[in-house]
């Protein structure tokens, strides 16, 4: 079944996932609209509101060093889905490729599937840590980082469905068609992959937000200044006694957003093909 | 199996080697000197052209790794920058935190997800079902500290329940009772692992509950929740053991968030400190220590693994 | 009194928020120590059927929607879940198509024999084992003594639909339901495990539901045979009378032959077309459609069961033979 209609189908059956797919549409409308919505400059200080409780004209109310908190969760919702995207763009482009070439050409995927076990060897947030240690606090390097840290467990899942693959007749009939490696790899295997990988994409956007907030939280992820909810939770944190809501907020947020993409991952899994449904890396 | 047991740690060796290669590498890739890295601002010249010679740093690089191998095979991984003392004593110094708080959340992931685990796939479809498994999806949605920082507002400083921080040792004034210290920190970690715990397991016997072999199980007579848990359950427990397995090993690292929340001193709370100190010997060490525990971890899931499905060749 | 009789038997499965029938007015009887055969094609709904007199419809997406199943004199259907597993697998048991799904994978096969037997019989383990080795040499497994200890994926499936044989045999059932056992099987072990049922018989009495979708082996094993077709019992007689005198157009495709009744002798493989698909309502005759004897009314209206003779049924406008 075609991607899109299948997704139509589900969405019409899960509520659930339609609900995680319109959150996911406002957080999208905010990062685009971001300048144009966002009340106040989210990074402009005003010593004169700072810590003000929700109400008029600060509607998440202000943070301790006075910064709108509804304008930073606004421009945050960029750095939601820049990291999000971001991670996944390299992780499925990355580990899709080095998955798919090891299963397809056995002898490079000995050595190649051996560093992505090296890597392996790592805890995910431990693997995030030493390269963010070896790296400046950025936003590229913490995408690329998420990026990379995704990109082993996407290689090894794509490498499984792809030896799944090969097997198939279709497969194999290509193969003694002549057809040479490039068209078999990207015009026969690759189709196939497509919609597992995209429930995988979800998922790892998923994961990519929690693993951000994480390293924004331990003061190693974006720079302190950009407006991110892991940074503002990070930065806010010991005012919690005394302006609960500005965690709650960007804390609702994050969860909102990262429920809502492993909803629609979850709702996706349902119409993949089943051999590939214990293969996906999600929740 | 004990041909099985060693076949894998011998095919594991390779890989151990590059890691450690890797985490050796990790000093290397810092921009600077190794000799000032590991000996940080404060050393003078003289110490760091000692340390140089000893690190053998005029040597090609694989010299360097076969020396640092040595060390470290015999227990030696540097000495801090901050505490001034050999690393391997003050990672040591975490790990009874680190210990304790791993299995105080393995307790909980235990208890609380594998009966949530097993009354969701039972009660599919139902209600309980879809607010289980739901509200499972909602726990792994939430970051950790997020939820430690609520824990800590409503237990410690709202009900005064349980202490918000630190971690007496068991051997100090206390004892075991020193162990409240570490259920919110438990907790916190718990909850998102019992979530994906709870998850799997319900896919899982789902998966497993469409088997032939269950309805034979059915047409013996056998009361449902007989089926449920010797035949359904006993069976799904094989991919479930390797998650619990995956789960206990990734702990020690994941507390690293959990640990700098509850201000514990453990050896994740350490990684951190150590990155913001520049310990360049500590972090490498912690490291190197991490990644061989969560391999002899994945080792030990692949050994139970293969005793609990027969039929895994053991040969 | 027969010892099983089922009585308009009514199954329905539940599709979106309509529930589409699958069985309708299925009525059979089996006497003590008597073999029924059921035949059809896959989806006829004769699976469906066996599942519903055992009991196991239960969490799956088919209701029963009428009817009644005497057992012994009991309504089955009336009863508790409770009371209904008491019968399950003591009195009444079953075997399936696919032995080699059909053990679990992680249970040696003398554990999941002496699970039968605990479950209904109080006795000690020890007696338990023992009782399971003697069913395990009624089956014929050679060396059974080593066999007991032996994990399913360590035999074959002629040897696994054996074991699943001695596993129904646990509690000397008085009827054995047999879902197509040995459709999965070798033709030379096919032939083993079908005289290997027969001889059981011989010995214990009971009686046997059996299932197939061939003819050849109902022919051999059964004494009387029911056809089904799209969920209803189209041709229902003794099997000489039935093998003697075929009159459903069904049951003789089914056989593989069709006799031309008035025009040159021709010969078909198999029934044109397939069995159309729960959705598809079929006007008339659920037949017709594929009936090289089709006319006007089989179109229109549908045939109620008739008797042929006292003890043929055929649900048919035209049967064939009876030249009318």
């Amino acid at each position: 079944m075609s991607v899109p209609l299948s997704i139509a189908l589900v969405f019409r059956r899960r509520a659930l996932a339609t609900f995680g797919m319109c959150w996911l549409l406002i957080v999208g409308i905010a990062a685009i609209g971001a300048p144009l919505l966002a009340p106040f400059d989210p990074l402009e200080f005003d010593p004169f509101v700072r810590l003000s409780d929700p109400g008029w004209p600060h509607l998440f109310g202000t943070d301790h060093f006075g910064r709108d908190s509804l304008s930073r969760a606004i421009y945050g919702a960029r750095m939601a889905i820049l990291i999000g995207s971001g991670s996944v763009l390299i992780a499925l482009v990355a580990g899709g490729l080095i998955g798919m070439l090891s299963a397809y050409f056995v002898r490079l995927g000995h050595l190649l599937m051996r560093i992505v076990d090296v890597l392996m060897a790592f805890p995910a947030l431990l693997l995030a840590l030493v390269l963010m240690t070896l790296l400046e606090r950025s936003v590229l390097n913490t995408v690329i980082v998420i990026g990379i840290v995704y990109a082993t467990t996407t290689a090894r899942i794509v490498f499984g469905m792809t030896l799944k693959l090969k097997r198939d007749v279709f497969v194999d009939a290509a193969i003694c068609s002549g057809a040479r490696h490039a068209s078999v790899l990207f015009r026969h295997i690759l189709p196939n992959l497509v919609s597992p990988m995209l429930v995988q994409a979800s998922f790892i956007f998923a994961f990519a937000q929690l693993q951000a907030a994480a390293l924004d939280f331990l003061g190693l992820g974006l720079p302190p200044e950009v407006p991110s909810w892991g940074n503002m939770l990070s930065e806010e944190r010991i005012y919690v006694t005394r302006a609960p809501w500005l965690l709650i907020f960007p804390g609702a947020l994050i969860i909102l957003s990262v429920f809502s993409m492993n909803l629609v991952g979850d709702a996706l899994r349902d119409n993949i093909d089943p051999r590939f449904k214990n293969d996906i890396a999600g929740v | 199996m004990l041909n099985y047991a060693l076949n894998r740690v011998l095919t594991l060796v390779p890989t151990l080697l590059a890691a450690s290669f890797l985490v050796f590498m990790f000093i290397h890739l810092i921009p600077g000197d190794p000799a000032s890295i590991l000996l940080g601002d404060t050393a003078t010249p003289e110490e760091v052209a000692e340390l140089s010679r000893e690190l053998g740093l005029d040597e090609p690089l694989w010299t360097q790794y076969v020396l640092w191998l040595g060390n470290v095979l015999q227990g030696d991984l540097g000495t801090s920058v901050f505490f001034r003392e050999p690393v391997l004593s003050v990672i040591a110094g975490g790990a009874e935190t680190s210990i304790l708080l791993a299995t105080m959340t393995m307790f909980w992931i235990v208890v609380f997800g594998v009966p949530i685990g097993i009354i969701s796939a039972t009660r599919h479809g139902s209600w309980v079902d879809q607010a289980t498994s739901g509200g499972a999806m909602l726990f792994a949605s939430v970051p950790t500290f997020w939820l430690g920082l609520y824990l800590i507002l409503i237990f410690s400083v709202g009900l005064g329940w349980f202490p918000s921080s630190g971690f007496p040792s068991l051997a100090d004034e206390g004892g075991v009772s020193n162990l409240r210290y570490l259920v919110l920190p438990s907790l916190t970690l718990a909850a998102p692992n019992a979530a994906l715990i709870i998850r799997l397991i319900r896919a899982s016997m789902l998966d497993v509950s469409r088997e032939d072999h269950v309805r034979t199980a059915r047409a013996k007579g056998l009361h449902p929740v007989r089926v449920a848990i010797k035949h359904v359950f006993r069976n799904a427990l094989i991919a479930v053991s390797a998650a619990f397995g995956f789960t206990f090993a990734a702990l020690v690292s994941e507390a690293v968030v959990t640990e700098t929340v509850f201000s514990l001193p453990g050896i994740g709370r350490l990684v951190v400190q150590s990155i913001l100190r520049r310990d360049y010997p500590v972090i490498q060490g912690v490291i190197l220590i991490i990644v061989v525990f969560y391999m002899a971890i994945n080792l030990l899931v692949d050994l139970a693994y293969a005793s609990l499905d027969p039929r895994v060749s053991l040969k | 009194m027969a010892l099983l009789d089922i009585r308009n038997l009514d199954l329905r499965i539940a599709r979106g928020s309509e529930l589409l029938p699958v069985v309708q007015g299925v009525s059979f009887a089996v006497e003590e120590n008597e073999t029924l055969g059921i035949v059809g094609e896959s989806g006829c709904g004769k699976s469906l059927t066996a599942l519903a007199i055992m009991g196991l419809l239960e969490g799956s997406a088919v209701r029963i929607a009428g009817g009644s199943v005497h057992f012994q004199g009991r309504d089955l259907l009336t009863l508790s879940p409770e009371e209904r597993r008491r019968v399950m697998g003591d009195q009444m048991a079953m075997i399936f198509q696919e032995p080699m799904t059909s053990l679990n994978p992680v249970y040696r096969v003398g554990d999941q024999i002496r699970e039968a037997i605990l479950q209904h019989r109080s006795m000690s383990r020890r007696q338990a084992h023992d009782r399971a080795l003697d069913l395990l040499e009624l089956v014929r497994i050679p060396d059974p003594v080593r066999r007991i200890d032996s994990f399913p994926h360590q035999m074959s499936g002629g040897q696994r639909q054996r074991v699943m044989i001695a596993m129904a045999l646990a509690c000397d059932p008085k009827l054995l339901i047999a879902d197509e056992p040995t459709t999965a099987l070798d033709v030379t072990v096919q032939k083993e495990v079908l005289e290997l049922m027969r001889g059981l018989q011989t010995r214990t009495g009971m009686s046997i539901v059996l299932i197939s979708h061939d003819l050849g082996v109902i022919s051999e094993t059964c004494d009387k045979v029911a056809v089904m077709y799209r969920g209803r019992i189209v041709e229902q007689a003794s099997t000489s009378t039935l093998f003697s005198n075929m009159s459903h157009p069904y049951t003789l495709g089914l056989l593989g032959s069709i006799p031309a009744t008035d025009h040159d002798v021709e010969w078909l493989d198999a029934i044109p077309g397939r069995v159309p698909t729960l959705d598809e309502a079929v006007p008339g005759c659920a037949f017709h459609p594929r009936c090289f004897a089709a006319k006007g009314s089989c179109r229109t209206v549908d045939p109620g069961a008739a008797a042929v003779s006292p003890a043929h049924f055929v649900r048919c406008h035209f049967p064939q033979g009876s030249s009318s």
